[in-house]
Parts: structure tokens; C-alpha cells; sequence
């Protein structure tokens, strides 16, 4: 059962550590977001299985419809921000104003 | 009892009558100074001042007398006081009979001279300075008098201010001697924070005194008497009027250094290595100023040099720990010295102002009174048996072959011996015998009494003075008694070496023609190459340090790597390496973020 525990903690780090260090297109760390949200999903749906109580088996979906709100904004982000910066290089936005 | 009394009272009473020209012209407006008025004053002086100096004489009674005191601090007095001892007496007599004879004889040299009166009263205040710093018993009033003689040497050798060698001599004659008053100034700071006075009876400990006050007075002996080192102010200063010459540089402003070492000499006995300094400096100062005398032609740069000469073989008795021999020297030595200033300042003025000896000669024709005066002069400085100079200079040679001293130093005075015969002849022959060199209508004229009286007074004096002195004076060392017969005939050998050796190269220089510049005679006439060496690397290297100092160190480090500058290259480091992450990108602000996490996640372990 460890080993599991290990492959979601690396998944979920990986994925958090890619956020971190994407090098040109925000995409990327937005897919990493998703990746981020697809580990904690299988890790939340194994977790009542494995204390075996069968009234936490909502937290999963609760989780998915937040994270597809949050896909959906993030994507909705980044088309403005293609529209306003020309295209989605990540150095192309910043926050200084000269 | 009353002898005593007289002693102190007669010494006092010399000291007010050279007192008075200065004194009695501010009481009243009738009483002016003239030329001759302080020629009699000083030749009331010097007779008055024989009375202690036979009493001395008589009754060997010496003394101190003190009179106002001035609490400088607490537990500091200097009293104001006067030391009749052997040497302060019989120097006053000496003293004031060559200036006698010498302000005599500037009422005749200096007789076209406007201001004629102001150099009178310049050689007074000179001789008052003297007096005051041979009867000075404490240090305070003996630097008092080694400033006011270095002040009116610089007044009368710049006495022709006109001329600019004259002004450049003057202002050398004041640094050197100024270099020479730091060691001074330095001994009188150690004298008073040791031994708490300035009294130079006081610090008579048997102990050894620590070499550095010792120095000090060694550094102000070798600033003020010319030795080698601090010594080009002196040929230098015979830019002055010829009396100048005559009394300054020669008989008494130059042995006022070695008149220091005489009167702090318990203080140096007991240092072994001071002793040593003295003699090594001694003996290097006489053989390098007799060797530039070889080859000068100016007839007062080579008695400068004689006179440098013979400071250094003062300074080398001085090592000998033969106080009194040095200063039977300093008193033999002012009368010929004086004497032959006298005389070249007669042949200069008769020359119509020609100093070179190269176009002098066969005045003993024309000037006879003179020329045998010089001889006598010159035979004296030789150390010719039984004149003046032979009672001083023999002895110091016999004690010098008989110590156990430094060989080196021995070599070096004997050397000196020698090249005095040998110039001291050289300069009488192109002087005195041969053909004239001379323009033929020469005012040749020594009929005048100021001029004759004063060099036949002195040579008077070169004749007997040496015996005169000895015969009334004990010494207080016992001489060496017994030596081998070439040890004894020493002196008198190498003189006649040099005298020989002298006529050889006249007869040379009349029948061969030889080479004009050799190594050793370009090291001779040029004085060493000591004066542009030392003048000119001196101060190049102190000034470029003082700019290093100023500009490089305090304008460039200061205010610009550590001042404002600095700060600003500060701020600029921190800012570079800081820009990176202030660039505005997500990505530095989402590295930020890993980076805490990171850090989280290790301290939670």
C-alpha cells in the first residue's frame, strides 16, 4: 500500500515541481495543474477505500467539479492573455511597467 | 674667598660689557653704535675676561652661578645659570680675541659697505649667542644659543642678498642645521622626562645611558659641526662676507656641536657604541672633506674644507673619550683658522675680488705680511712641532695610535693628515711662489694697520697659544707616556708624506701635461657627488611620497573606495545580483514558490 502512497506523492510533486519550472508556454503549467489535480483525484478516491468508509466517497467528485471550474478559468486566462500579450511566452508577462 | 667672588663677578662683568651695544643705543639717542665703538667694546671684553681666565689659571676654581629661575611645570626648573668651568673660561678669552681681531679687521673689508653698522651689530648678536651657549649650564639656555647661532649664520652668510648662491647657501646652512636640531630637541625631551632637568651637572650616573639621547646629541653635533653627512652647508657658506667666514665657519659657530659632546660627555662615556659612532663619523668626516680639498681652486672653499677637516678630527677625539683634547683643539684651531680666513680675505680684496688660486701667484713679493702669516697658518694646521696647532693635534694622533680603537678609523685620520699637508702646501705654492697669474694693475696694498695688526695679533697667537695653554692647564687624563719611536713620529711622518708628495705633482703640473678628468679627480672636485645625490633624491622621493599620501591614499581611497563612491559600488553589487528576480516573469515568482516549499517539506522532516 506504501508504494502507492509513493507513486501519488511523486505525482503530485513532479507535477507541482513542473508548475514551478515550465519554460515558455503557460499551457504547460497549466497542464501540469491538471496533472497536479489528476493525482490528488486518485489519491482522494483511494482513500476511503482504504479506511473502508464509504461516506467520504463524495470528496473525490467535489474535488473533480472544483478542478474543472479552475481548468476552465484557467484556460479562459489564458486566451485573454494570448489576446492582450500576443501569444502565451511566459516572457512576455510582466508585471513591471517599464 | 674674595678670588672666588672676583670670578663670577669678572665673568659677568664680560658678559654685560658685550651686553651693552645692543643695550645702551634703545636708553638713548646719542649713544649710536659705530664700526670701531663694538671693535673696542669686544676688545674690552677680552681683556676683562682674562681676569677669571687667570684665576682659573691660578686657582683651578670653578663655578656655577644661578640666577632667576623659571618654574616651567611643577617639579620643572630652568634656571637661569652660568658655568665658569675649565672649559667656559678659557673659551671666552679665545672667543672674543679672534673677533677682536676680526671685526678689526672688517672695518678695512667691509669699510665700502652701506650697512656697515647693521653687520656689526649682526656679528655682535652672533658672538652674544656664542658666549651664551658656552656658559649655558643648563640645556635650555645652550639651545637657546644653538638657535641664535644658527639664525645669524643665516642673516650673514645670505649677507649679500642680492645674489642668489648667496640665498640658496643661507637657506642650506638653515636646513642642515635644523635636521641637526631634531636630535638635539630629541635629547632635551629624554633629558627631561628622565632625569627631570635640564642642568648639565646633574646627570652624572656611572650607569650606562641608553644609546638613543646619545644619538640625538650625536645627529646635533653632526647637523651643527658640518661632519659627513649634514656637511655641504658648510663649503657653501663661504658665500659670506670673508669676517663671516672668518668667524662663524671657522672658530666658533662650527664647534659649538663639538662644544655640546664636550659639555654632555659624561653622558657619553659610558657608551661604548656612541663613543664608536663618534669616532667612525669623526674619521670619515676628515678624510672626505680633506680629500675635496685636494682639488678646490677657490682659496675659501679649501679653508672650509680644512675647517670640516679638522671638525671631524675633533669629532674622532670625542670618540677617544678625550674630552679636553678636543677642546684644546677647538681653542688652538681658532686661532690659525681665523687667521688664514684673515689672510685670504687681505688677498682677495688686494685681488680686486679674484678667489681662484689658479690665477693668483707670487704674492709673497707683494704682500709679505700676509703670505707669512699664511705660511704660519698653514704650518700650524699641518701640526708643525711646537706652533699652535702641534700641542692639540700631535696628542690626539699618539692617543690614537696607542687605543685599542678602530683600526679603520686610525687609517682614515692618518690619510687626512696627510691630504692636509698636501693641500695646505698645494694652496701656498700656487698662492705664495711662482710666476704671476694675475692681472698686472692689482690694488695690491696690506699698508693699512686694520688689516696687518689683527693676522700678526692672531699668527701671534698661532705661535704660542698651543704652548700657552698646556702649560697652564692639567689634563685630566694621563696622556700615553711611552710608545714606540715610530708610533710617536706618526703624525709628524705622514705630514711630510704629504709635503712631498705635494712638491711632486707642482713639479708635474709644471712639466707634464696629464689628462684633464680621471675618476678620482671628478670624485674629488665635485665633493663626492654628495650634493646633487643627496639634494636631489631626497626630495623627489619625499615629495612623490607626499603625493602618494595626499592625492593616491586620502582623495582616491578615501572618496572613492571607501567614501561615497564606495557606498554607491555597494548598492550597485547588491542590486546586480538582486535584478535577476525582480524581472516581473511569473517564472521567478513560481521558482519562489518551489523554493518554499522545498524548504518546508525538509524542516517538517
Amino acid at each position: 500500500m506504501s508504494i502507492l502512497h509513493l507513486s501519488f506523492y511523486s505525482a503530485f510533486t513532479l507535477s507541482s515541481l513542473g508548475l514551478a519550472f515550465h519554460r515558455t508556454h503557460l499551457i504547460s503549467a497549466l497542464l501540469c495543474l491538471e496533472s497536479m489535480m489528476l493525482s490528488m483525484y486518485l489519491a482522494l478516491s483511494l482513500w476511503p477505500i482504504e479506511n473502508q468508509m464509504a461516506s467520504y466517497t463524495l470528496v473525490p467528485l467535489l474535488m473533480l467539479t472544483f478542478s474543472a471550474c479552475e481548468a476552465g478559468t484557467g484556460l479562459a486566462m489564458l486566451v485573454a492573455s494570448t489576446r492582450t500579450h500576443g501569444s502565451d511566452h511566459l516572457h512576455n508577462l510582466n508585471l513591471l511597467q517599464c | 674667598m674674595e678670588l672666588a667672588l672676583l670670578l663670577n663677578t669678572s665673568t659677568l662683568l664680560t658678559l654685560t660689557i658685550i651686553l651693552t651695544p645692543i643695550l645702551l643705543p634703545l636708553m638713548s639717542n646719542k649713544l649710536q653704535n659705530t664700526p670701531t665703538s663694538i671693535t673696542h667694546t669686544v676688545k674690552i671684553a677680552f681683556l676683562m675676561s682674562l681676569v677669571p681666565a687667570t684665576l682659573f689659571m691660578y686657582l683651578g676654581s670653578e663655578s656655577i652661578t644661578s640666577h632667576l629661575e623659571w618654574k616651567f611645570i611643577s617639579n620643572f626648573k630652568i634656571p637661569l645659570s652660568f658655568k665658569m668651568d675649565q672649559y667656559s673660561l678659557m673659551f671666552l678669552p679665545i672667543a672674543l680675541f679672534v673677533t677682536w681681531s676680526i671685526l678689526q679687521f672688517a672695518t678695512w673689508y667691509m669699510a665700502t659697505e652701506p650697512y656697515i653698522t647693521k653687520f656689526f651689530s649682526y656679528l655682535l648678536a652672533f658672538l652674544i649667542a656664542m658666549l651664551m651657549l658656552t656658559t649655558a649650564n643648563n640645556m635650555f639656555l645652550l639651545f637657546i644659543g644653538w638657535e641664535g647661532v644658527g639664525i645669524m649664520s643665516f642673516l650673514l652668510i645670505g649677507w649679500w642678498q642680492g645674489r642668489a648662491e648667496a640665498n640658496t647657501a643661507a637657506l642650506q646652512a638653515v636646513l642642515y642645521n635644523r635636521i641637526g636640531d631634531i636630535g638635539l630637541i630629541l635629547s632635551l625631551a629624554w633629558l627631561a622626562s628622565t632625569t627631570n632637568t635640564w642642568e648639565i651637572q646633574q646627570p652624572l650616573s656611572p650607569t650606562q645611558t641608553p644609546i638613543l639621547p646619545l644619538l640625538g646629541l650625536i645627529l646635533a653635533a653632526t647637523g651643527k659641526s658640518a661632519q659627513f653627512g649634514l656637511h655641504p652647508w658648510l663649503p657653501a657658506a663661504m658665500e659670506g662676507p670673508t669676517p663671516v667666514s672668518a668667524l662663524l665657519h671657522s672658530s666658533t659657530m662650527v664647534v659649538a656641536g663639538i662644544f655640546l659632546l664636550i659639555r654632555t660627555h659624561p653622558l657619553l662615556a659610558n657608551n661604548p657604541t656612541a663613543l664608536t659612532t663618534c669616532l667612525c663619523l669623526g674619521a670619515l668626516s676628515t678624510l672626505f672633506a680633506a680629500t675635496c680639498a685636494l682639488t678646490q681652486n677657490d682659496i675659501k672653499k679649501i679653508i672650509a674644507f680644512s675647517t670640516s677637516s679638522q671638525l671631524g678630527l675633533m669629532m674622532v677625539t670625542i670618540g677617544l673619550n678625550l674630552p679636553q683634547l678636543a677642546f684644546l683643539h677647538i681653542s688652538t684651531h681658532a686661532f690659525f683658522k681665523a687667521m688664514l680666513f684673515l689672510c685670504s680675505g687681505s688677498i682677495i680684496h688686494c685681488l680686486n675680488g679674484e678667489q681662484d688660486i689658479r690665477k693668483m701667484g707670487s704674492l709673497q713679493k707683494m704682500l709679505p705680511t700676509t703670505t707669512s702669516c699664511l705660511t704660519i697658518g698653514n704650518l700650524a694646521l699641518m701640526g708643525t712641532p711646537f706652533l699652535a696647532g702641534f700641542y692639540s693635534k700631535d696628542p690626539i694622533i699618539e692617543c690614537l695610535n696607542t687605543s685599542y680603537l678602530n683600526t679603520w678609523a686610525l687609517l682614515l685620520t692618518l690619510m687626512a693628515t696627510s691630504f692636509t699637508a698636501t693641500y695646505s702646501i698645494r694652496m701656498t705654492l700656487l698662492v705664495q711662489t711662482g710666476y704671476t697669474r694675475m692681472p698686472s694693475a692689482s690694488p695690491t696694498n696690506e699698508n693699512n694697520p686694520a688689516v696687518t695688526n689683527p693676522i700678526t695679533r692672531l699668527a701671534l697667537g698661532s705661535i704660542m697659544a698651543g704652548l700657552l695653554i698646556t702649560s697652564f692647564i692639567l689634563p685630566t687624563k694621563t696622556p700615553p707616556m711611552t710608545m714606540p719611536t715610530l708610533t710617536k713620529t706618526t703624525a709628524i711622518l705622514v705630514t711630510i708624506l704629504g709635503i712631498m708628495l705635494a712638491l711632486e705633482l707642482s713639479n708635474m703640473t709644471h712639466m707634464l701635461t696629464h689628462p684633464k678628468q680621471n675618476p678620482l679627480l671628478n670624485f674629488s672636485s665635485s665633493l663626492g657627488y654628495f650634493n646633487p645625490l643627496t639634494h636631489r633624491f631626497t626630495s623627489t622621493n619625499l615629495l612623490h611620497t607626499g603625493q602618494k599620501f595626499a592625492l593616491h591614499l586620502i582623495d582616491l581611497s578615501w572618496y572613492k573606495k571607501m567614501g561615497p563612491q564606495g557606498l554607491a559600488d555597494l548598492q550597485l553589487m547588491a542590486t546586480k545580483t538582486s535584478i535577476t528576480l525582480h524581472t516581473g516573469l511569473i517564472k521567478a515568482y513560481l521558482e519562489s514558490f518551489a523554493l518554499s516549499i522545498l524548504i518546508t517539506i525538509l524542516f517538517l522532516h
